[in-house]
């Protein structure tokens, strides 16, 4: 941020508030777009969840996330769970608000919790979703003959991509611990 | 296909509801009425990110970076025409799309280097914007490393997607 104020203020200093300006109103489009968007999927979440399907769900999922999350609460694993089943689907803006309550419910117990929170930020930030339905419409309104073809490697990378960031995690994770005792 | 699944599910899911004596109407209500409340409190947030993006872009230190980077990348195989939606892709999910469709339309459809430029988009995910919005709001701070290991992740990701397109 400094760095590229003070390239600014060498280079075009009337660009810096424009800049500043236009961005902010930037982000309050894209705020009331997602107001709209998560008005949707947060009133389907809660039908989901008043039915009692996210504790189906969860209790599903829940031997692999604890494993992988290391944490046994209910309620955490519950939002967990939709986080990430929304994001399989590639509903990104779906699984958005269940990441947040999840990180709100963890933080009482901020010790216990500390490493969940990183993994759910690292599983949420490699994507894992199983079909690239934007590119391949790109791909197609552009006229590709085959857009499905970019299925099969997408997938394969991303898996690599989320499986090497869970395991970084992990090592770090016992790099610190180690550290520390 | 896809756009069938969803549509399918929410059908499935009010039958669901009526069947388990749930109030849908209500339900629904309550939670978008939440979205305003968490928009709310994400605003700040997210407005502070995509500022220091923006300078960041403008101020041309980003080029600069593509510039420096883009060697590199080219020795672990990413050509050089996708440096530059490698590096955007953690910053921004509208901006890398509009890189994404530039190439598309520059390169043609059917050619390696735009379905190398979808795999990576595809693979790889907003990782500033995620952890912004993520902890917003809370009182976790030193979640450094965990960007760093999701960035680490994407590069990775990134480098199979150009070798995957080009065997696949």
């Amino acid at each position: 941020m400094i760095l590229s104020l003070i390239t600014l203020i060498f280079c075009a200093p009337d660009l810096i508030i424009n800049t500043m300006i236009t961005e902010s109103k930037n982000v309050v489009s894209l705020c009331i777009n997602l107001i709209a968007i998560y008005a949707v999927w947060m009133g389907i979440l809660e039908i989901v969840e008043k039915t009692g399907l996210s504790e189906k769900l969860a209790k599903i999922l829940y031997k692999p996330i604890k494993k992988l999350f290391k944490i046994e609460d209910k309620e955490q694993i519950k939002y967990i769970a939709l986080n990430l089943s929304a994001n399989f689907l590639g509903l990104g803006n779906a699984a958005t608000p269940s990441g947040i309550k999840a990180v709100k419910s963890m933080q009482s117990n901020l010790k216990q919790t500390k490493f969940a929170m990183l993994m759910l930020l690292v599983v949420n930030s490699t994507s894992i979703q199983l079909l690239p339905t934007t590119a391949i419409g790109l791909l197609a309104n552009a006229g590709s003959t085959n857009s499905s073809s970019i299925i099969l490697p997408t997938l394969i990378a991303t898996i690599i991509s989320t499986v090497v960031s869970v395991v970084l995690l992990i090592i770090y994770n016992r790099f610190k611990k180690s550290k520390n005792e | 296909m896809s756009s069938y699944i969803i549509p399918i599910l929410l059908i499935l899911l009010i039958i669901y509801g009526s069947i388990k004596k749930v109030n849908v109407y209500q339900s629904f209500c309550y939670g978008a009425k939440n979205s305003v409340k968490l928009v709310y409190n994400i605003f700040p947030y997210i407005c502070a990110i995509m500022l220091c993006v923006s300078l960041f872009r403008v101020s041309g230190l980003s080029d600069l970076l593509v510039n420096i980077l883009s060697p590199l990348f080219n020795v672990l195989g990413i050509p050089q025409e996708v440096c530059e939606l490698v590096l955007l892709r953690p910053f921004t999910g509208s901006g890398s799309l509009s890189v994404l469709e530039s190439i598309i339309s520059q390169y043609g459809a059917d050619s390696y280097i735009s379905r190398c430029a979808c795999c990576i988009l595809s693979s790889s995910e907003t990782v500033f914007y995620v952890s912004a919005v993520y902890f917003a709001d809370t009182k976790v701070k030193n979640i450094a490393p965990a960007i760093t290991i999701a960035l680490i992740g994407n590069i990775v990701g990134a480098i199979f997607s150009c070798l995957l397109c080009k065997i696949m």
